[in-house]
């Protein structure tokens, strides 16, 4: 075989066994790899309706064909499990050393499942397995347990770890690797935690063959040549820290927990500012020729901080929370980095609480805590702190908004801004229509990568203040070619560089595998993915009321900027959604018909996992009775 | 001047700048004296002489277009596709990456 393994392994933490799981060429050629190859295997390891917490919840890492092919930008993984935050399916991409490693090691997936007595440290060696004692690594931060577990196990070791947030299961808790990178949305770290899994530790020798790899090479070169052109000249220069001028001048930076759109204070933190005032250096992932990657520093007089920074961290630890401060930016999101936690839901989720206090549903200062007062630097950091050890305050916004504000009522379900739990990243959705659209239906929650439906919004294609019909298309399309790209995987940053992805990369597919791919059968398989999530998504529960968004978006129009007065109707969401489910060929309650799934050829799949999925109307029907059970709030 | 009349107008309009823009030009924004209805081509030009540090950057280096890495942006709404766009007197155009989000 080239470019897989043509295997998964499966570890069990609670017996401490490991065996080996054949991938085929069937199921390899239908999923690809990535989030399609992970949505797969978590279908068949997850049991219907359980806890994410669980044992038996898988927690899955997955490689790709190009992993080791070294074309540039494809050294990514990705890890999928059912999510602590949101109930439903959680995938996150992460990159660098790592997943060369995990495939070099034997492995086109690792599998874990079971749950460990004691803090573990999981050794894979060219594909032998150990279990090792890890209450020495029990309470270090991210950076020190990579530094513990090399200096253990050798310094060619490859180090997937989580912090202190991981260990004491915060749901939006990370998964860190490479010094810092992190597999952050839908908290896997909080699963990685409930496993006793302190950190795993790969290395690899075994190199897997690529069907032409002179071939690839010649294709290599031209598509790292195109990768320094102006696609994507944007991200080897500011990198996505560009975005936060951009978006406050278009009205769409959300501030201040989505109340405004536009920050009096951006021009102090936008990426122009950062680069004048914080840059370090510019850095790369593994194989990538692009480098978007932002390395910055305080320059105040406070405790030196220094680390990556793009636009979602400064968004969410900056205007969302009204931070106007980049050096008070760059030390909370590297309080994040180390206790290993998700910055947008982090930002979101002290955002929803700094509201909550202002309008008197918390107290703060009097019993000990932050004064919760949007701008305030030390709130922020010192909640931060809170939240990663689940003290006093931070035990509640440890569950994420939504749990928190179910638990704390008074209304405050309206402020809490998350889509299926998850909270919301930097896209303001009522000056971006088909971005709302997408956030909506994601299905993992609020999530802008799953379909990047914002490009259409920023083009002519389309008038971004009005709602249309024509967005359910935009936004499936964005979401088929988006779980292309996550699966085979490319990093988005790339997109540009392609003259016709899908013909491209099927391509270069049959380049590594030998098994011929058509563009068409690629676009299939990114309908394919996104089928078998919703799948997975209706089998835990899922129901037409949660594609949809937050109750301040469908009610409060923008205050001010070029966008003041705009909204976002019940109505005109209504319409779009449904328009979405039109377009990818599902009822009107957006479940899907049989006929979809054996178009799809992923009905084998469903019926195998539960034989009384699919109703005798042909629909896949929701299991909610298990799933209510389990959802995080 | 009127457009109806067969004379081009010309108009002061604001050009903001973002990004590497910004930084090449080392200034926020430049108001130039442009043709208000004769497409983005000739604001294109009248912009590469007052601020040469965009040629190159943002400009292609004909001073023809802007490079395909970066778009207008007409008053913070309407995003520009064509030459064919009509300006009026006191417009901002927005001069950021085309690559949207991230």
């Amino acid at each position: 075989m080239y470019g897989y393994n043509g295997r998964a392994l499966v570890v069990d933490l609670t017996v401490r066994r490991a065996e080996w799981q054949p991938l085929g060429e069937d199921v390899l050629r239908r999923f690809i790899g990535g989030t399609g190859l992970g949505a797969y295997l978590l279908y068949e390891h997850c049991p219907t309706g359980v806890d994410p917490m669980a044992p038996e919840n898988p927690l899955i890492f997955v490689t790709s064909p190009l992993v080791g092919s070294r074309l540039t930008t494809s050294s990514k993984f990705a890890v999928v499990t059912k999510s602590p935050l949101t109930g439903f399916i959680g995938d996150s991409l992460s990159s660098s050393f790592l997943a060369t490693e995990l495939k070099k090691a034997g492995c086109d997936a690792l599998v874990i499942t079971g749950r460990s007595a004691s803090p573990t440290l999981l050794s894979i060696d060219d594909g032998e397995v150990g279990f090792l004692d890890a209450t020495d690594l029990a309470g270090l931060t991210t950076s020190q347990t990579e530094l513990a577990v090399k200096q253990r196990l050798g310094h060619r070791r490859k180090v997937a770890c989580i912090g202190p947030a991981g260990e004491n299961l915060v749901r939006f808790a990370s998964i860190s690797n490479d010094g810092g990178r992190q597999a952050g949305r839908t908290g896997p770290g909080a699963v990685m935690g409930s496993k006793n899994l302190k950190a795993i530790a790969l290395r690899g020798t075994q190199a897997v063959p690529t069907f032409d790899p002179d071939r690839l090479n010649e294709i290599g070169l031209d598509l790292t040549r195109r990768s320094l052109g102006p696609a994507t000249e944007k991200y080897r220069t500011l990198g996505t820290l560009a975005n936060v001028s951009v978006f406050n001048r278009l009205g769409t930076l959300p501030t201040r927990n989505f109340r405004e759109s536009t920050f009096e204070l951006a021009a102090r933190v936008d990426g122009e500012a950062l680069h004048e005032g914080h840059h370090v250096k510019n850095a790369h992932c593994a194989n990538c020729t692009i480098g978007c990657e932002q390395i910055v520093q305080t320059n105040d007089d406070g405790p030196v901080a220094r680390g990556r920074m793009e636009y979602e961290s400064s968004f969410a630890l900056g205007p969302l929370v009204g931070v106007g401060d980049p050096n008070a930016i760059i030390r909370a999101s590297r309080i994040c980095d180390e206790l290993g936690m998700d910055t947008i839901s982090a930002g979101a989720t002290v955002a929803w609480a700094m509201e909550s206090y202002e309008r008197g549903l918390l107290s703060g200062g009097e019993n000990g805590g932050p004064e919760l007062r949007f701008g305030s630097e030390d709130a922020l950091t010192a909640t931060l702190e809170m939240i990663g050890s689940r003290e006093g305050i931070g035990d509640l916004l440890a569950d994420g908004s939504r749990a928190a504000s179910r638990q704390v009522g008074g209304g405050s379900e309206d402020w809490a801004m998350h889509v299926k739990g998850l909270e919301m990243p930097g896209y303001e959705p009522r000056s971006l229509k088909t971005m709302a659209l997408g956030l909506a239906v994601s299905t993992r929650g609020a999530c802008h990568n799953r379909s990047s439906a914002y490009e259409a919004d920023f083009s002519s294609k389309v008038d971004r203040l009005e709602a249309g019909r024509e967005r359910g298309r935009i936004t499936m399309e964005g979401e088929d070619f988006g779980a292309v790209l996550d699966s085979l995987i490319w990093c988005k940053f790339l997109r540009k560089a392609f003259d016709d992805l899908y013909e491209e990369s099927a391509d270069i597919y049959g380049l590594v595998t030998g098994w011929g791919m058509e563009a068409a059968d690629l676009k299939v398989a990114g309908e394919r993915i996104n089928n078998l999530k919703k799948a997975f998504n209706i089998r835990e529960g899922w129901k037409r009321t949660d594609d949809t968004l937050p109750a301040r978006v469908l009610v409060e129009r923008l205050p001010s900027g070029v966008t003041e007065g705009a909204g976002l109707t019940p109505d005109d969401l209504d319409m779009m959604v449904r328009a979405y489910y039109a377009a990818r060929g599902w009822t009107e309650d957006g479940l899907i018909p049989e006929s979809k799934l054996r178009e799809l050829d992923v009905t084998s799949i469903i019926v195998r996992g539960d034989s009384d999925i699919v109703s005798p109307s042909g629909q896949l029907e929701a299991k909610v009775c298990h799933a209510a059970d389990t959802r995080t709030a | 001047m009127s457009g109806d009349s067969g004379i081009r107008r010309s108009g002061r309009i604001t050009i903001e700048l973002f990004g590497m823009a910004r930084i090449s030009c080392g200034r926020r924004d430049v108001e130039i004296e442009a043709p208000l209805d004769g497409g983005m081509e000739g604001i294109v030009g009248v912009l590469a002489n007052a601020c040469p540090a965009l040629v190159g950057v943002a400009i292609r280096e004909d001073r023809m277009g802007l490079l395909d890495s970066y778009t207008f942006n007409l008053n913070g709404t309407t995003f520009v596709s064509s030459g064919t766009s009509r300006l009026r007197e006191g417009d901002r155009l927005l001069l950021f990456s085309s690559m949207a989000g991230g």
